[in-house]
């Protein structure tokens, strides 16, 4: 039997609005801003490259700023990640994978980059 | 953890809904799933120098087609985060609308980068030649992959919507659909800044 | 039609392989003759297979765990008794491709068939008991979850009689383990057992993780969670963030083999270091995921057998959060040889240092836990004695092997090997056997005899000493690990001395063997029924349940009110005499059992042992089936079963009707 609320239940089988989540029907509006939004995030980042607006050694922070600004704002407009009373064991979770992520590819940058200063002439990494 | 405690009988207002316990727990899943990207980031990080004597990034990155490609991915965010919200309001054959659209767009988005991969393998760029191009073929092919498989669960979901209307358990389920195809887009997003923008000027 | 599948897998000419697939398989048909003979497949498939009760897979995932220990203990049998006759002029008995097949399944099957399920299972049989849970958050994907990671285990398995195993030890470092120089299937059925099993695990992750956070009893806020349950978010979180880098990494050199991809080749700008880091970011959090819940247990045994509260509960919560996140600091210290510089191993190493803090903090908690207390020197508190003690000795060897110039003495020596078992067998082993004591009776209703108990621990303490502090010496002296043949003659008395001690372990398993079929005999014997369902003076919930607990757990979900959850209601009730009143009883619902699980990892191990001798056209249909199990799932329409007020009201009654009697003669004795 679906939609009981008994207190033995597993879990309750409706959406509870009583139990403090935000309600999703806050409207396309905010999907339509942050759609737009996103656009021209990426809209910025191609014409980083294929123009002459930022100054050359400042391209590559450009590009990095531009993709996390945007993620943000996937992470706001579409997966609703906000700091409210439901959201922050999500919000935590996140920092704790985003610290993960960040350890992997720069901890792992970093070591390989010393290890081929050390090794045999071939052996080369991070060609960026 | 919550900031929230767990309040005691009296005030309790029962267990947590189903659908925010299977949000939770896909929102993990999709955590660990960024994660496995991260690594295959740091591959493709460490070995893009590798690129015994054959093409770099440079070489091998259209920039039109990837515009097309975002703009297509980025489409069909929205179009799916629509499907939600008509899913929401129990309106089915709306959501059935903007779900085809979100599978039309990813499925162009997969025409393109196969043909990209296409064009790649005919000029001798293929995954075999350097540790660079595994690497950039692993990463890409990775999130194309994971298009796929969306794909494969919309059409599933679609049926399923089809069948059983707005169940409980299928709005859960469209819910953790929508998740991962923003958490797609969110990886496409890294993807494309690092790989072919960047990888453009290098 | 059948790939590179062809009769000469099949290892005709190798005695040993044959004869132990031969006995497997008696064992197996027999067990399959007697099942079908007295006709329980009804209750196997309904019961168990098809269960998705996380009591009943925790079960699984320890039976499996204890046997894949036994098979991981036959391989250092081996090698050890080899070792000890394998000295100068004499060869021994394992040719070298056998005998490095064999280190190379002793520590794959140890660490992700033997340790991980057990822990697995301890942390799925307890943790939802604890927190006051019916069950955990995803019932149907815990279930596919323990039939994935037996999915790899019998790959592995399968290994032994169709094929060969890997040479390259656990961890296949490349390009070793590429095709050109490992061309054979040996290095594929480690790649698709890990595989398959890593999915498993990893879902297993986010199961717990969600259950922990979510689903907690009322009252139960996360600063009155039990120890054990604080060590298991710890672990289930960090086995989320490690497993998916094992997923890439396998990917990675899978698509090396299979593809010609060059990720770790030593051609074509592949860079074969590049396996041994990423390998490594996930191979230290999962030393972690192993021994945190073991932390857990020992911190539910050591306060309940001193008859006190667990000591600083705070700093543990502090110190276990502490580990998770400096886990993923520390992995250059597996591989400070490899040349990268003074700066970056400084830095790793004074994080490996930094993260001994955490366990230190653990150590000194336990200690006090146990100070002032009245101390029961029962079976679980011996093993947790024994881990105090050889766990610190462990953790500074680590320490020790942590300073970059020491490691680089040490480095794959002998003394490695030592620490590493040290702190695996002494703080892991010991841990999953004194939980699987512990909470046996609550398992199955009664508890396991104490005296062979207490003789399993003499024999394996002894055997434990002989084997890894003679161990420890022959690092020093610069024997290095995994030697086929043995040069240095003067190594000969300590190779004796191991060969013993390992024997001694053989004794101390076959006495936990003896314990347990002398306690399922004696079953109902006074001296072991568990009648009331506490037989330890427990102060966490599942001790307020009836051994074993019904399927739902709890009739009724309970009222947490402070730490120790179960201890404050039954001191309660002990001083009034009676037992708190019965509560207003409801229908429950439960998840539904569902093949699913079952179905999913069999074509799983179709996918995988089809890919390992490339029969592509079963990798097809396989894919398909399993896909096919997820809609079939997905498409049903019931997902749960109610349970009447009836049956939830008799099972109460019948629970509470052995405490009630109790009670009553502790009143008229005047003891309340």
């Amino acid at each position: 039997m679906s939609g009981t609320t008994e207190p033995g239940a597993l879990a309750l089988e409706e959406p509870a609005e009583r139990n403090g989540r935000e309600d999703r029907g806050r409207g396309i509006a905010a999907y339509l801003i942050g759609f737009g939004i996103a656009l021209l995030l990426t809209a910025a980042s191609f014409a980083v490259v294929m123009t002459d607006l930022v100054w050359g050694p400042a391209v590559p922070a450009a590009i990095v700023t531009l993709a996390v600004a945007q993620m943000g704002v996937h992470l706001v407009f579409f997966l609703h990640l906000t700091s409210g009373p439901d959201n922050s064991s999500n919000a935590v979770t996140v920092a704790f994978g985003t610290f993960v992520c960040l350890l992997v590819v720069f901890g792992s940058v970093w070591i390989m980059t010393h290890l081929s200063h050390a090794g045999p002439p071939h052996a080369t990494a991070a060609g960026m | 953890m919550s900031a929230v405690p767990t309040p005691r009988r009296s005030e309790w207002a029962g267990p947590p809904a189903k659908d925010i316990v299977t949000a939770y727990g896909f929102w993990m899943f999709l955590i660990g799933d960024v994660i496995m990207f991260a690594s295959f980031f740091a591959g493709y990080a460490v070995l893009a120098g590798g690129r015994a004597g054959g093409p770099g990034p440079a070489d091998i990155i259209e920039l039109p087609n990837v515009a097309v490609q975002t703009l297509c991915l980025l489409t069909s965010t929205l179009t799916c985060a629509l499907a939600g919200v008509m899913a929401e309001r129990r309106r089915m054959a709306w959501t059935q609308l903007w779900l085809l659209a979100t599978g039309l767009l990813g499925v162009i988005f997969l025409a393109l980068e196969i043909r990209e991969f296409s064009h790649l393998i005919e000029r001798g760029a293929t995954p075999q030649r350097s540790a660079f191009l595994s690497g950039f073929f692993m990463l890409v092919g990775c999130h194309g992959v994971h298009v796929v498989a969306g794909i494969l669960w919309l059409g599933t979901m679609m049926a399923q919507v089809a069948v059983r209307g707005p169940k409980a358990y299928v709005q859960r389920r469209l819910s953790a659909f929508m998740l991962y195809w923003h958490a797609l887009d969110i990886v496409w997003v890294g993807l494309f800044s690092i790989v072919y923008i960047w990888g453009s000027i290098t | 039609m059948l790939g590179r599948l062809d009769w000469s897998a099949i290892p005709l000419h190798e005695p040993l392989p044959l004869a132990a697939a031969g006995g497997v398989g008696l064992a197996v048909a027999a067990s399959l003759f007697w099942i079908t003979k007295r006709g329980h497949w009804g209750y196997l498939w309904r019961e168990w297979i098809t269960s998705v009760d996380h009591k009943r897979i925790g079960v699984l995932y320890c039976i499996l765990a204890l046997l894949m220990l036994i098979r991981g203990l036959v391989d250092a049998v081996m090698m050890r008794t080899h070792q000890a006759v394998a000295v100068g002029d004499a060869q021994g008995y394992l040719p070298p491709d056998h005998y490095d097949q064999i280190f190379s399944a002793h520590g794959t099957i140890m660490i992700f068939f033997g340790a991980m399920p057990f822990i697995v299972g301890l942390m799925n049989f307890a943790v939802p008991l604890q927190i006051g849970a019916r069950d955990v958050a995803f019932p149907t994907l815990n279930a596919a979850s323990f039939w994935l990671t037996a999915s790899g285990a019998l790959l592995v398995n399968v290994s032994l009689v169709i094929g060969e195993f890997a040479r390259t030890g656990w961890l296949p470092y490349a390009p070793l383990s590429e095709t050109s120089y490992s061309p054979g299937v040996g290095v594929d059925y480690y790649l698709w057992a890990i595989q398959i099993a890593g999915v498993g695990t990893l879902l297993s992750g986010v199961n717990l993780v969600t259950t922990i956070v979510k689903l907690r009893a009322p009252g139960m806020t996360m600063l009155r969670l039990p120890m054990f349950c604080w060590t298991s978010l710890g672990a289930n979180l960090l086995i989320v963030a490690a497993f998916p880098i094992l997923t890439a990494t396998v990917t990675m050199l899978t698509f090396d083999r299979y593809l010609g991809f060059h990720f770790f080749t030593n051609e074509a700008g592949g860079n074969p270091m590049m396996f041994v880091n990423m390998i490594w970011a996930w191979g230290h959090p999962e030393v972690y995921i192993l021994i945190l819940p073991a932390f857990g247990i020992f911190s539910e045994i050591f306060s309940t057998f001193s008859g006190k509260p667990l000591f600083g509960y705070r700093s543990m919560v502090a110190a276990t959060m502490f580990i998770v996140v400096v886990s993923f600091t520390v992995w250059l210290h597996h591989f400070f040889t490899m040349g990268a510089g003074a700066d970056v191993n400084a830095a790793f190493g004074i994080a490996t240092s930094i993260i001994a803090v955490g366990t230190g903090v653990k150590i000194f908690n336990w200690i006090f836990t146990m100070y002032g207390g009245s101390v029961r020197f029962e079976t679980p508190m011996l093993w947790s004695m024994a881990f105090l003690i050889t766990f610190v000795v462990g953790g500074m060897t680590g320490v020790l092997l942590a300073v970059p110039p020491a490691d680089f003495v040490l480095h794959n020596s002998m003394f490695l090997v030592a620490h590493f078992h040290n702190v695996i067998v002494g703080g892991v082993v010991f841990g999953v056997i004194a939980g699987y004591t512990y909470w046996f009776p609550k398992a199955f209703g009664f508890r396991l005899d104490e005296r062979w108990g207490k003789i399993a621990f003499w024999f394996h303490m002894i055997g434990f000493t002989a084997v890894f502090v003679p161990m420890y010496w022959l690092g020093l002296e610069g024997m290095t690990r995994r030697l086929q043949h043995v040069y240095d003659a003067g190594w000969t008395p300590f190779l004796y001395v191991m060969a013993a001690g390992v024997l001694a372990s053989v004794a101390g398993t076959a006495a936990l063997i003896m314990q347990l079929a002398v306690s399922i005999r004696d079953r109902r014997d006074e001296r072991l029924r568990d009648d009331l369902g506490d037989p330890w003076d427990g102060r966490t919930l599942e001790w307020g349940l009836p051994s074993p607990p019904p399927f739902f757990n709890f009739a009724q979900l309970p009222d947490v009110s402070g730490e120790e959850a179960y201890w404050s209601i039954k001191r309660k009730a002990i001083e009034q005499g009676e037992l708190p009143e019965e509560p207003d009883y409801d229908m429950i619902e439960m998840p539904r059992p569902t093949p699913t699980g079952i179905f999913v990892a069999f074509f799983s191990t179709l996918i995988g042992f089809a890919c390992i001798w490339h029969i592509w056209w079963l990798v097809m249909v396989s894919g398909a089936g399993v896909y096919l199990a997820f809609v079939g799932y997905a498409w049903r329409d019931v997902h749960e079963r109610d349970v009447s007020v009836d049956e939830v009201r008799r099972a109460d009654q019948a629970a509470r009707a052995p405490r009630a009697a109790a009670l009553a003669r502790l009143v008229k004795e005047g003891r309340t």
